[in-house]
């Protein structure tokens, strides 16, 4: 970590003197200018941490270049963004603009019944910054739209490909004289030996050799049987492979990885306390030098080589290449979404919707996205080479640079595109090293961006969905504690799917996802 | 008309009484009725008001549209209810796990109640009380977080004591036929210490002469608590019996929340996890109100049950 930083603010101090390209920009000033007199629009956001905030140096910034200042109205006090979007909707008094966490289902439920503006002539005639990013990307635009074709809100767009990777204790290998494994039956006879010879060596057989913050994620290991568990970024989902819509936990693949997985349960090297250990699993595990591998996100697991580095002797924990499945393809099915879910939409009280459009469109601008990414030049960033480079105060400060972003009102989920070179410039070297191995191959699989659902769909859908995943979920964790056998119950399992209706879900599924996708 | 006019005067002179009468009465008493009035309105508020919602249980509901302005849509949600197998296994779940808790619960505060009234040493007796009150002050997060701990496989309390015995560790938490047992049990202890404040009361009221007499006929402390004690608190322990009843579809929502898992829905699911799935996570919020709607109607008539029962067996009811 330390190595990076002062590797980048070397680069940073020894350009700076070259370059002051700063001050050249403010001539360009009025380019942004959204109206002439000043206008203020009333915001509701709400997003886990953060409620809009008047005072945010990116919200000032934004106000002088586009004459637009944003007023929050959303309590501060307010802790949960699902309830905080019920009530406001609920209360029927909405502000100009609603944005933060979630608000994708609920705009593209509540906008076709008049609680939104759909933004598509909008978009067309005043945004066209927007309107190059979605005819560039028409899979997002597919993605976002509600079922009647407009689109009510403008998400958040993350970027950079890799979120979840395998990570191994290299230095175990290293010990018990093993290879980082190729595949699954390397990994099988890896996994044995963490849990046979003693790799930190207490004498005691008390090593976790695979352990998941996420149970979801031990199931993911699905994919090393030619599996699917999810084709989003979220647990459970549906997965599409050439425009056909399917669900991992039906297939015939699925029933081979589950049978696996839980011969590797009963083996012990699924950690036994997979489902209730929870979310501090990993970091128990690996401070108390019991565990082997996971697979998790590449910045904060990368991050436990620097701060459990004195407290574990020889500790390191680095990300390896998917190991190849029973076909021979390494598979890595987790990916960051390149959509999400939050952003912002105007309510249909706007009375000024294009100047809002416009705003929305300035930060799809080069200087709006770079404001959003970066925070305020020379303040948080300096111009080097015609890139921001983040100061290197911002980026040696106590807090960690995104919790400084945050605070200062960039990267919060606005409806922006985001630039993956933010988060390379503060990332742990061990991150960096996995996500280029990743980066190397040809490891992810087609993403399922999600489908808006008309309202008769979505009767079907709300109806049977939520009853079929509980009957799958319970299913999938009794075959896997080895209370049930899979292949005894699966006449069983895929007889009931079809009774409790799993056919009509993909159908309306597959209907929505054809009319979305399909031109 | 003069026969009229007293009528009338007789009348008038009525009503001024009354209304003179309130007026004493409210200047006398109005600190009663002051006293009153919190409980009155949040009654109203928190209860009565509310139930102008429960239409939506009707209703095709738009959070957007309003209550008023969503769509009837009859009985639909009711019979998706009764469609759904969960629910039917969730209504069992909630019987079963509440039957349970009253079977062996409900007695226990009584039990600990008498035990306490027969420590004569008041040092001990205030600190035992204390110990058993106490776990009735923990949030349930952290119960459950005590549960989850005590029964892990690996370092869990239970398991290692288990293995000292011989036995092979088990995964508590995972096993649908353990569920009710650990859920009750967790219940008794956190509450049945509190629980027994009432019963204690209640033996405190007993008339201390009765004993005298006792002992004077020469009873032992057995018989008096068996012959006295015990049908002097009746009437209280089949008030708690009624109310316990009344609450019966109410099992604990958050600690099975915290302690269930998809592997042991088979027994954990009860009928308000169940709304919380469905309805709350799935923001279909008519549909838990039907669901809610289901619980109220049959709690309300278990209710009515008992307090019959009551009043025909032992004279004793809520109203």
């Amino acid at each position: 970590m330390k190595m990076v930083k002062s590797l980048i603010t070397s680069i940073i101090i020894g350009s700076t003197t070259l370059a002051m390209p700063a001050m050249a920009e403010k001539a360009a000033d009025g380019a942004f200018k959204v109206t002439d007199k000043p206008l203020t629009l009333d915001i509701h956001f709400h997003t886990k941490k953060y409620v809009y905030n008047n005072d945010w140096l990116v919200e000032k910034e934004a106000a002088r270049l586009t004459n637009v200042s944003l007023n929050n109205v959303a309590s501060m006090a307010t802790t949960k963004s699902a309830e905080a979007f019920n009530l406001l909707i609920a209360s029927g008094d909405l502000p100009d603009i609603v944005g933060g966490s979630s608000i994708k289902d609920n705009v593209n439920r509540y906008g076709p019944e008049g609680a939104f503006i759909g933004m598509n002539e909008l978009i067309d005639k005043h945004a066209p910054n927007i309107k190059a990013f979605f005819d560039k990307n028409p899979d997002i635009r597919s993605s976002i739209q509600a079922s009647d074709g407009e689109i009510y809100y403008i998400p958040y767009l993350p970027d950079g490909k890799f979120g979840r990777g395998y990570f191994i204790r290299t230095d175990w290998l290293k010990k018990l004289n093993l290879k980082e494994p190729q595949n699954v039956d390397e990994l099988h006879d890896v996994l044995v030996a963490f849990r046979d010879n003693d790799p930190n060596g207490n004498g005691k057989k008390d090593e976790v050799p695979l352990f998941m913050r996420n149970w979801e994620e031990m199931i993911r290991m699905v994919t090393l049987w030619d599996g699917h568990a999810s084709g989003s970024d979220m647990f459970h989902d549906f997965y599409v492979r050439e425009g056909k819509l399917s669900h991992g936990y039906t297939e015939e693949a699925y029933r081979v990885g589950i049978r696996n997985l839980a011969k590797w349960y009963k083996e012990g090297l699924i950690d036994q306390e997979v489902f209730t250990r929870g979310s501090r699993s990993r970091e128990y595990l690996l401070s108390n030098n019991l565990g082997g591998m996971t697979h998790d996100w590449f910045a904060s697991t990368s991050g436990y080589n620097d701060s459990l580095k004195d407290k574990v002797e020889g500790f390191e924990f680095k990300a390896f290449i998917p190991p190849a499945g029973i076909s021979g393809k390494r598979v890595e099915e987790h990916r960051r979404a390149k959509v999400k879910v939050e952003g912002w939409a105007m309510s249909f009280t706007n009375e000024n919707p294009i100047e809002t459009i416009k705003y929305f469109d300035f930060y799809f601008t080069e200087e709006g996205r770079r404001l959003a990414n970066f925070g305020l030049e020379g303040e948080h960033y300096d111009m080097v080479d015609g890139k921001p480079i983040f100061r290197k105060e911002v980026l040696n400060a106590d807090a960690p640079l995104n919790t400084i972003m945050w605070q200062n009102g960039a990267q919060i989920p606005r409806g922006f595109h985001q630039d993956y070179s933010y988060e390379l410039q503060w990332s742990n070297k061990y991150a960096l090293e996995g996500i280029a191995k990743y980066e190397a191959g040809d490891y992810l699989v087609e993403p399922f961006l999600g489908v808006s659902l008309n309202a008769k769909e979505k009767e079907v859908f709300d109806k049977k969905w939520a009853t079929i995943l509980d009957y799958m979920l319970e299913k999938q964790q009794s075959w896997v504690l080895g209370s049930a056998n899979i292949d005894d119950d699966w006449a069983a399992y895929t007889s009931q799917l079809e009774r409790m209706g799993y056919p009509s879900v993909l159908k309306v599924m597959q209907q929505a996802y054809t009319r979305a996708y399909t031109k | 008309m003069e026969d009229i006019n007293n009528s009338l005067s007789t009348e008038d002179s009525i009503l001024v009484k009354k209304s003179k009468w309130l007026v004493m009465h409210l200047k006398k008493e109005w600190q009663l009725y002051l006293m009153l009035a919190p409980t009155i309105i949040w009654f109203i508020v928190f209860l009565y008001k509310p139930m102008y919602g429960l239409q939506i249980a009707f209703k095709d509901y738009s959070v957007f549209k309003g209550i008023t302005s969503s769509p009837w849509v009859g009985l639909e949600h009711f019979y998706t209810l009764f469609d759904n197998d969960q629910f039917i296994r969730a209504i069992q779940n909630t019987v079963m796990i509440s039957g349970a808790s009253l079977i062996f619960g409900f007695p226990v505060p009584i039990i600990l109640a008498l035990m306490f009234n027969e420590i004569i040493n008041p040092k001990f007796k205030r600190t035992a009380q204390t110990i058993v009150y106490l776990p009735h002050f923990i949030s349930a997060v952290i119960i459950a977080g005590i549960v989850i701990t005590a029964f892990a496989p690996s370092t869990g309390v239970i398991n290692l004591m288990l293995n000292a015995m011989g036995y092979d560790s088990v995964y508590f938490l995972t096993k649908p036929e353990w569920f009710r047992t650990i859920f009750v049990g967790t219940g008794i202890w956190q509450e049945a210490g509190f629980g027994s404040i009432v019963f204690l009361a209640a033996v405190a009221g007993v008339n201390p002469s009765l004993y005298e007499s006792a002992v004077v006929d020469g009873a032992s402390r057995f018989q008096m608590m068996y012959k006295i004690t015990l049908p002097c608190i009746l009437p209280t322990i089949l008030i708690m019996l009624i109310i316990r009843i009344g609450n019966i579809l109410e099992v604990g929502f958050e600690m099975i929340i915290m302690l269930y898992q998809p592997a042991t829905y088979e027994t954990a699911d009860v009928i308000s996890t169940f709304i919380y799935r469905q309805g709350l996570q799935a923001a279909q919020y008519d549909l838990a109100a039907a669901a809610g709607l289901f619980n109220a109607v049959i709690a309300f008539l278990l209710v009515i049950t008992a307090n019959t029962i009551s009043k025909r067996v032992s004279k004793t009811s809520l109203w």
